[in-house]
């Protein structure tokens, strides 16, 4: 038995439980939580809409954050330019497998999963399907917990910044790709919390109600 | 609604609690996502560790974390180092992610949650107490303490090679500061805190109805 199917919606902060009216319009009508004022839906709302939106717009932003340099190292002997697989690159020369192993997995593999998963969960969703639920709910909770993981590159990167400033000698300042970079970890983050779960286990036949 | 009956946040079962709680977990029957953990001593452990949050908070804030030397140069960072650099240059964007997720966003947990857990130790539910919870629950995400912390050991790694790198003492302050983070949340669960609040405000109002009633 769903919670919808008795006309209860959870409020998304305290899971509080609220009735709501029996002739429900869809998914847009909203109620207050008694206990801490929170918005309550049925379901998130337009929440196959703005996942997509948002998991579009990161695919965008993926496109320059891997083209254009994460930093740039300015020694008197010119500038030197670092993209993130020219830093996967630089560990595997230099020997620290495990390092450019997890770069690698970081900023490179999880966006694109992350980003795989969501388009997946969008379309089966929308396409009414009703078989696999365990196993996309599990990729779902991947999304949520890998997902700030990719933020590692950045703060390296900021971290370099802040360490290698010796004026003249060398330097080291961001470049476009770092800030392409952190707009694709917020943007799939913001798409993993704008899709609503509980539509994978729904019948088909309510989404579009 | 009653309180014994609860709704899975993964998949929208409804489940029916019993009445008595033994601590550990509670799965949904239905897809197994943990609906709440019941751990007695809650806000008492929840309590001693983010005022230890706090105080390892500060200390990592205070020292710096790295001392980068390169042919006689030596350069410092702390928390808010690359901040500045950043803000100096004008890559306002960034500046302003890794100030939100290293220091505003995880210092604000703290502080909100002390505020929130020491006046229920002390038996008092504090007038804001929806509010406090309600951030909490909004900004956890965007606090990014654990994966700066491998972007801290990432960059190490990658400098050690040009020049020598000293860690400071608020590098452990915040190693330190990590583990006791990741226990606070594995604690962490806002159903009693909320059932506490709801009596409250219930007790609240039926004070104030026996009072307009003289």
């Amino acid at each position: 038995m769903r919670a919808v199917d008795r006309n209860l919606g959870s409020c998304p902060v305290c899971h509080q439980l609220v009735r709501f009216p029996k002739q429900r319009r869809a998914q847009e009508n909203y109620a207050l939580c008694p206990r801490c004022g929170s918005e309550v839906t049925l379901r998130k709302p337009a929440s196959l809409q703005n996942t997509l939106a948002l998991v579009i717009a990161s695919i965008l932003f993926y496109v320059p954050a891997n083209l254009l340099p994460m930093m740039h190292v300015h020694t008197f002997a010119g500038i030197q330019s670092d993209t993130i697989m020219s830093g996967v690159l630089y560990f595997l020369e230099t020997g620290s497998y495990l390092i450019g192993f997890v770069i690698f997995v970081a900023s490179i593999f999880v966006p694109i999963l992350k980003m795989l998963i969501l388009l997946y969960l969008v379309y089966s969703v929308h396409q009414g399907q009703t078989t696999r639920q365990k196993e996309r709910r599990r990729l779902y909770l991947l999304t949520e917990v890998i997902g700030r993981w990719s933020m590692v590159d950045v703060y390296v990167v900021s971290i370099m910044i802040a360490l290698v400033h010796f004026g003249g000698l060398s330097e080291i300042r961001a470049g476009m790709g770092a800030l392409f970079f952190l707009l694709v970890v917020i943007f799939t983050m913001l798409a993993a919390m704008a899709f609503d779960p509980r539509l994978i286990w729904d019948t088909p036949k309510e989404h579009h109600a | 609604m009653s309180r014994h009956l609860i709704s899975c946040h993964e998949c929208d079962e409804l489940c029916t609690l019993p009445s008595v709680l033994r601590p550990g977990r509670y799965k949904c029957p239905n897809c197994g996502h943990t609906l709440f953990r019941h751990s007695p001593g809650m806000i008492e452990k929840l309590y001693a560790i983010h005022i230890a949050a706090l105080i390892l908070f500060l200390l990592s804030n205070w020292f710096p974390f790295l001392t980068f030397e390169v042919l006689g140069n030596s350069s410092e960072a702390n928390f808010t180092t690359a901040v500045q650099y950043l803000y100096q240059e004008q890559d306002y964007l960034l500046a302003v992610a890794l100030l939100m997720t290293t220091i505003i966003v995880p210092s604000i947990r703290i502080v909100l949650i002390l505020l929130l857990v020491a006046p229920l130790h002390h038996g008092r539910v504090p007038r804001f107490a929806p509010y406090y919870l309600k951030t909490i629950e909004e900004i956890t995400p965007w606090g990014m303490l654990d994966v700066f912390l491998v972007g801290v050991l990432v960059s190490i790694v990658k400098l050690v090679k040009m020049g020598s790198i000293i860690p400071g003492t608020s590098l452990w302050a915040f190693a330190a500061l990590i583990l006791v983070l990741a226990y606070g949340q594995t604690i962490f669960d806002p159903h009693p805190l909320w059932e506490r609040i709801e009596k409250a405000q219930k007790e609240g109002e039926a004070e104030r109805f026996a009072k307009a009633r003289g």
